[in-house]
């Protein structure tokens, strides 16, 4: 078979940029066309938007399945709640330090876990939120137990003399929106690199991998341990949105609801999982209408999605973005 | 040491369980070579071409390269830091790939110095690659495979994805290349472009090369020196028409 280029994509208006400057704007003005919950919403979205890409790394560009994102998440929240409530550090601080924390346990944890294959794998990291969790509840001289850790401060900077606390929930959602978009850019910057090609490498097959020099284990640790620094980031934005932080941030529930947004925005897309992100937040927010049906009908959007979106929304994404961007 | 060997495999042996899948087998390979590795189905050759390149550990023996010991060594370490690559039966090319990107992979780990420059995004990184593009794209044409360049490997036909693996594995420079049975299932036009590129990457870029292959027209045309493999030993060693004449070694395909 010998397929060639014949035909030059007939170039319609390239209306890519202008939707890109559209959604910026759209983005940017939301506080003031949503009400307070809408920004509420958006805010929750963009939280969970980063351990998703990190995930995503695992999952979608190197093949490996973890459920574990809940527990750097709550790493993170805990490291950030815990300096901003005892040492009253600066946001910025709290967030550098969940990310490396988060990061920094991911390689004890990961030399072991990543040893195991696929599906022993997958339980090796439903253990570690677990442990997670039982760590939070009864390390009680550090973590307060199932009080958990309270008043966590508003997020503020200082630099000098000039300081500034992020209060009120437009504002909180403009430093969402910033640490979102910068998150993305690093996903974006990880992926287009040739990293990012031998991490694909490693997910279509890894003997052959291995067999053209690239050393996957090594590989392997380092994604997870990336994986992990983008949860504790999340996870510190988490904990200065909400104020508080339990046991309860190392629940499945999150590490499933991660997942999803990989899985049925697109493994493998950054798009997808902007995407996804927003969807899923919006769907369990909207679901809040009928209490009693919510979980079915979440449930219920779940079957639909593996049904009839196997790939995620990414493939309509790409054909939608490939339209407007005049490709035939 | 002998400076013309550049790969020397001494007493390797490697069990499962009871069954000794390779017994005290020791080969070597000469700068420059094309030598071949026969032997009927069972006899240890896969055995001894994963313990040889570090996708299996042996369990005694030792292999040198270039007059370095690399025994356990991994695979990827091996073909990173060895030059020594080998292919495989089965598993041959990055099927949802490009060709392009399928080659481009492949040379990546020898051209960035260390795993955290592949991380880079800069200048450096960007004309590293570029080269890397530049180079596949020179060895897809020789491969004949231009006009299907962007399409998904695994679209392509079996002979068509062993040209693939065989242009890949080009990427680097190679010292040695091990192939295991290139000729397996592919039509008989794909297996003389197959020999071709051999023979190409063997004079003009000077890659030695241990090849299985059942197909005995491809061995005695290709290979300078053939030994044979039977129940995990070596059996005889010589010029390929010598050794189809040899009473042991028909006794061995033929089952005595």
């Amino acid at each position: 078979m010998t397929l060639t280029e014949t035909t030059q994509p007939i170039r319609k208006r390239d209306l890519r940029i202008p939707l890109a400057a559209i959604l910026l704007v759209v983005a940017l003005a939301a506080p003031f066309i949503g009400s307070r919950y809408v920004t509420h919403s958006l805010i929750i979205a963009l939280i969970f938007m980063l351990p998703a890409h990190g995930l995503n790394l695992l999952v979608g560009y190197t093949g490996l399945l973890s459920l574990a994102q809940a527990a750097f998440f709550g790493i993170g929240a805990y490291t950030a709640g815990l300096l901003a409530v005892t040492y009253g550090t600066p946001f910025y601080v709290n967030l550098i330090a969940a990310g490396l924390v988060s990061g920094a346990l991911a390689l004890p944890l990961g030399i072991p876990a990543l040893r195991l294959r696929s599906t022993s794998f997958v339980m090796c990291t439903l253990g570690f939120v677990i442990i997670g969790q039982a760590i939070a509840k009864n390390w009680v001289s550090l973590t307060r137990g199932d009080m958990g850790l309270s008043s966590i401060p508003k997020p503020y900077f200082s630099l000098g003399p000039w300081s500034y606390t992020v209060s009120g929930t437009t504002a909180f959602y403009y430093l969402a929106l910033t640490i979102g978009v910068l998150g993305t850019l690093a996903v974006w910057a990880i992926v287009r690199s040739p990293a990012g090609r031998n991490m694909i490498a490693i997910r279509e097959n890894e003997t052959l991998a291995e067999s053209v020099g690239i050393p996957t284990w090594r590989y392997k640790l380092i994604v997870f341990m990336l994986s992990a620094v983008f949860a504790g980031v999340g996870g510190s934005v988490y904990a200065h949105y909400l104020t508080v932080v339990s046991p309860l941030t190392f629940q499945m529930y999150y590490s499933t609801t991660m997942l999803i947004i990989v899985l049925g925005g697109g493994a493998g897309t950054i798009s997808g999982v902007v995407f996804g992100s927003l969807l899923f937040v919006g769907l369990t927010e909207a679901l809040r209408i009928t209490p009693e049906l919510r979980m079915i009908a979440y449930g219920f959007c779940l079957l639909i999605l593996v049904f009839w979106f196997k790939k995620g929304f990414a493939p309509m994404i790409n054909r939608f973005w490939g339209m407007i961007g005049g490709a035939k | 040491m002998n400076h013309l060997r550049l790969l020397e495999i001494s007493n390797l042996s490697k069990s499962y369980g009871a069954v000794k899948a390779v017994d005290d087998v020791s080969i070597h390979i000469n700068r420059g070579e094309i030598a071949g590795l026969i032997g009927p189905n069972g006899s240890g050759k896969s055995t001894f071409f994963d313990c040889s390149t570090g996708l299996g550990k042996p369990d005694t023996g030792t292999v040198k390269l270039d007059g370095q010991d690399i025994t356990g060594w991994s695979l990827n370490r091996i073909a990173r830091e060895g030059r020594m690559l080998r292919s495989f039966q089965k598993t041959v090319v990055f099927k949802a790939l490009d060709i392009e990107e399928n080659l481009v992979i492949a040379g990546q780990m020898f051209t960035f110095p260390s795993l955290l420059s592949t991380f880079g995004l800069g200048r450096m990184s960007r004309q590293r690659v570029a080269a890397l593009r530049e180079r596949a794209r020179d060895l897809i044409k020789m491969a004949g495979l231009w006009e299907v360049r962007h399409l998904p490997a695994g679209n392509l036909s079996g002979g068509q994805q062993k040209l693939i693996q065989f242009a890949s594995m080009l990427m680097p420079e190679p010292k040695i290349i091990l192939l295991d049975e290139p000729m397996a299932g592919i039509n008989p036009k794909i297996i003389e472009r197959v020999v071709e590129t051999i023979r190409y990457a063997n004079k003009s870029l000077g890659v030695s090369f241990l090849v299985i292959e059942h197909n005995i027209d491809v061995v005695t045309s290709l290979c300078e020196r053939v030994v044979v493999l039977d129940q995990g030993k070596k059996l005889v060693e010589g010029l390929p028409q010598d050794i189809i004449q040899d009473p042991r070694v028909r006794e061995a395909y033929l089952g005595g």
